[in-house]
């Protein structure tokens, strides 16, 4: 090894580099990601300010409703902004389901020992992060159930209260208003946890930032 | 011939004399505007000629002739019945009390009936059959011969008097109320006046009654625009009095269903547009919100919940029995929804799925709904409705439409607005806020709790595995 000469240590180097590094998150996913995080944590917080006026005081109730009211349009925007990426683009088979019931637990479970366990043990990761199949058996079926089924009922039943009248059949179908804002309220609860587990999570990468990095750069570089 | 025979009909039928018969037909066949009344106006043009119409007919000399010597007939006759009639005299009534038997003749020949024979609404008083000590009639007490004479009017003013069967005033009085005004209570028995000259300083005749409710409309944007004689918004269209809103014979109880906010957005037309500039779901806020909940800055509010009808969309119409039940639910003091205890206790007895509560933001009282403000001061804080605490303060009624329209409602114990059992009965009222449901608030605090948690728990975890393992290293 002491006989290599100093380019051939560098292009190794280089060479290593380029192995570590894949190019994971193309940029609309990433624009998609962080336009979704900021929407999220306003429509969290005016959530709870519309929720609870006695309780907080971070703006009045009527900038609260008005200012979910439009970012959560533009969360709804991004939606569609998202899914059109996917459907047009190869990397949907990230969000191929494991059809294979005994394969999907059996590699699950193999995850859970890993978050449990494993990770703090410094072992391999048990899912290879790859450009077309990014996501663990975890991440693949909590992704799917929070945007192909949370996020299009939060998305209906928000619009739904944003006029009342105008989708008073849908509301009436659904047995009342106060049907449809439990169900507004019971997935608000629940992306609460949801955001706030998804931002640990992030922060354990084999340093604390990297996950953070990867959704700027668009890079995994374990 | 025709026009004679049908003429003679109706003057048979409505018991028209002769004179009054021949100024009819003189008035028809000079005026074209009589010919186009209905009947009844038409018979009324006929009892109540007017003192003008001498000279407002054209080349009408015979027609003058014959006014003139109507009016000198009437007059005639009249004062035969005033002869008495102008002296202090009083008949005993059954009940034991007088009745004033006076008529000041000059205020009567001044009124708007100044040409009218007194036996045209004193049928039963004609020349050949006055009262005598011999012929005597029995009067119970003046509320009844004032009802008794109440139908009298009906005979010329038939329009008006349909519109007032159709009132709240009438329906009360057929429910067998002794104050709810009949004609003469409004126009006077014998100095009549029309009220086309409403009084906006004194709110007569309306306020003789409402006088709390007059004092809060004479204080109100409305009522003070009235007196000073300004016109609303640089237009023709002067600020209204009682009976712009209330009408003036159909007299109507806003308080039902929509009539209220029909009746602002009559004059205050662009109102929808206006409220949906800036307010989140405007339209649903009009049409469940009383105006003046929000124009009445000062009124106090309250949730109206009323039992509603699904099967004919309908308030429900309730009676007295309806309202005992559900004031027995309010005094013993049941916490909970009162449809829920209502339908345990066999009140309702058609399937329970067809009656559901429905509400409204109201005020408190008929008083406050008159005391609109300005609209600089209208409230535009939502926290005065969706903020919980502010609820406090206000009131929860359970209500009932009665056979005469008119609202009766309960007081109702405000926690049937944030329990989870209402949800199917109240399934159709909400405010964002006002009445969250606790079960929902404890789910949340387990979220935060569960979204905090979960990571201090996975982070000790792995900090306590990483020293284990360094130990075991060592």
């Amino acid at each position: 090894m002491s006989t290599l000469t100093e380019a051939q240590k560098q292009s190794s180097a280089m060479s290593n580099v380029q192995e570590k590094k894949l190019y994971i998150n193309p940029l609309p996913v990433r624009v998609w990601h962080w336009i979704n995080a900021l929407g999220f944590v306003i429509l969290i917080l005016t959530g709870v300010q519309i929720r609870y006026p006695g309780l907080f005081n971070i703006m009045t109730f009527e900038t609260a409703v008005k200012t979910h009211n439009w970012v959560a349009f533009t969360v709804i925007g991004n939606y569609f902004f998202y899914l059109a990426f996917y459907l047009f683009s190869d990397k949907i088979t990230v969000y191929q389901p494991e059809l294979n019931v005994k394969k999907f637990f059996d590699k699950a479970f193999r995850q859970i020992l890993y978050y449990s366990y494993g990770i703090f043990r410094g072992e391999e990761k048990p899912h290879k992060v790859l450009p077309h199949d990014k996501f663990n058996p975890l991440q693949s079926i909590t992704y799917q159930i929070v945007i192909l089924l949370l996020m299009p009922i939060q998305m209906a039943t928000g619009i739904m209260m944003w006029d009342v009248k105008r989708f008073a059949v849908p509301i009436e179908m659904l047995g009342g208003i106060r049907n449809v804002d439990t169900v507004h309220v019971l997935i608000f609860i629940f992306f609460v946890s949801f955001t706030m587990v998804h931002a640990y999570m992030g922060a354990l990468g084999h340093t604390p930032s990297a996950h953070f990095k990867e959704m700027f750069t668009g890079y995994e570089e374990d | 011939m025709m026009v004679g025979s049908l003429v003679g009909s109706l003057a048979e039928g409505f018991k028209i004399k002769l004179p009054v018969l021949m100024v009819f037909i003189g008035c028809m066949v000079l005026s074209n505007e009589l010919l186009s009344q209905d009947t009844a106006d038409v018979e009324a043009s006929a009892a109540q000629v007017p003192v003008s119409a001498t000279g407002s007919q054209p080349g009408g000399e015979q027609t003058s002739v014959d006014v003139t010597s109507r009016h000198e007939e009437v007059l005639k006759s009249n004062n035969k019945c005033l002869r008495c009639h102008k002296r202090e005299k009083t008949k005993l009534m059954e009940n034991g009390e007088e009745m004033s038997l006076q008529v000041h003749g000059e205020s009567y020949i001044n009124s708007a009936h100044g040409q009218i024979l007194c036996t045209s609404c004193h049928e039963s008083i004609g020349n050949r059959k006055h009262p005598s000590s011999s012929t005597n009639i029995t009067v119970n007490n003046q509320r009844d011969y004032s009802l008794e004479l109440n139908e009298s009017c009906r005979q010329c003013h038939r329009t008006k008097y349909t519109e007032y069967k159709g009132s709240i005033h009438a329906a009360l009085i057929a429910q067998g109320n002794t104050k709810a005004p009949l004609c003469s209570d409004c126009h006077n028995a014998h100095a009549v006046e029309s009220m086309a000259d409403y009084q906006a300083e004194t709110g007569q005749p309306c306020s003789r009654c409402h006088v709390n409710i007059f004092n809060a409309y004479a204080s109100s944007v409305h009522g003070q625009a009235r007196m000073n004689g300004n016109t609303i918004r640089d237009s023709h269209i002067q600020s209204p009095i009682c009976s712009d809103c209330h009408k003036s014979h159909q007299v109507t109880a806003l308080a039902i269903g929509d009539v209220l906010r029909t009746t602002c957005i009559n004059c205050h037309e662009n109102v929808t547009l206006l409220h949906s500039q800036w307010l989140p779901n405007s339209g649903t806020h009009l049409d469940i919100v009383s105006c003046a909940v929000c124009h009445a800055p000062f009124a106090k509010r309250r949730y109206d919940l009323h039992l509603f009808d699904n099967q004919t969309q309908e308030p429900v119409e309730g009676n007295e029995l309806l309202q005992e039940q559900l004031q027995a639910i309010v005094d013993e003091g049941v916490p909970g929804d009162p449809m829920e205890i209502w339908k345990s206790r066999g009140g309702i007895e058609r399937e329970v799925t067809d009656i559901s509560l429905r509400s409204r933001m109201e005020v408190m009282s008929g008083i406050a709904a008159h005391q609109i403000a300005n609209k600089s001061f209208a409230v535009r804080t939502c926290d005065s409705c969706h903020e919980p605490n502010s609820r406090q303060s206000q009131n929860v009624t359970v209500s009932f439409t009665q056979a005469d329209g008119r609202r009766q409602s309960v007081e109702a114990d405000r926690e049937i607005l944030s329990t989870i059992m209402p949800v199917n009965s109240i399934s159709d009222f909400y405010a964002l806020g006002g009445n969250p449901n606790k079960f929902l608030d404890y789910l949340l605090l387990l979220a935060l709790f569960a979204g905090v948690a979960i990571p201090i728990a996975h982070f000790s975890m792995g900090r306590f595995i990483r020293e284990k393992k360094a130990k075991g290293e060592e």
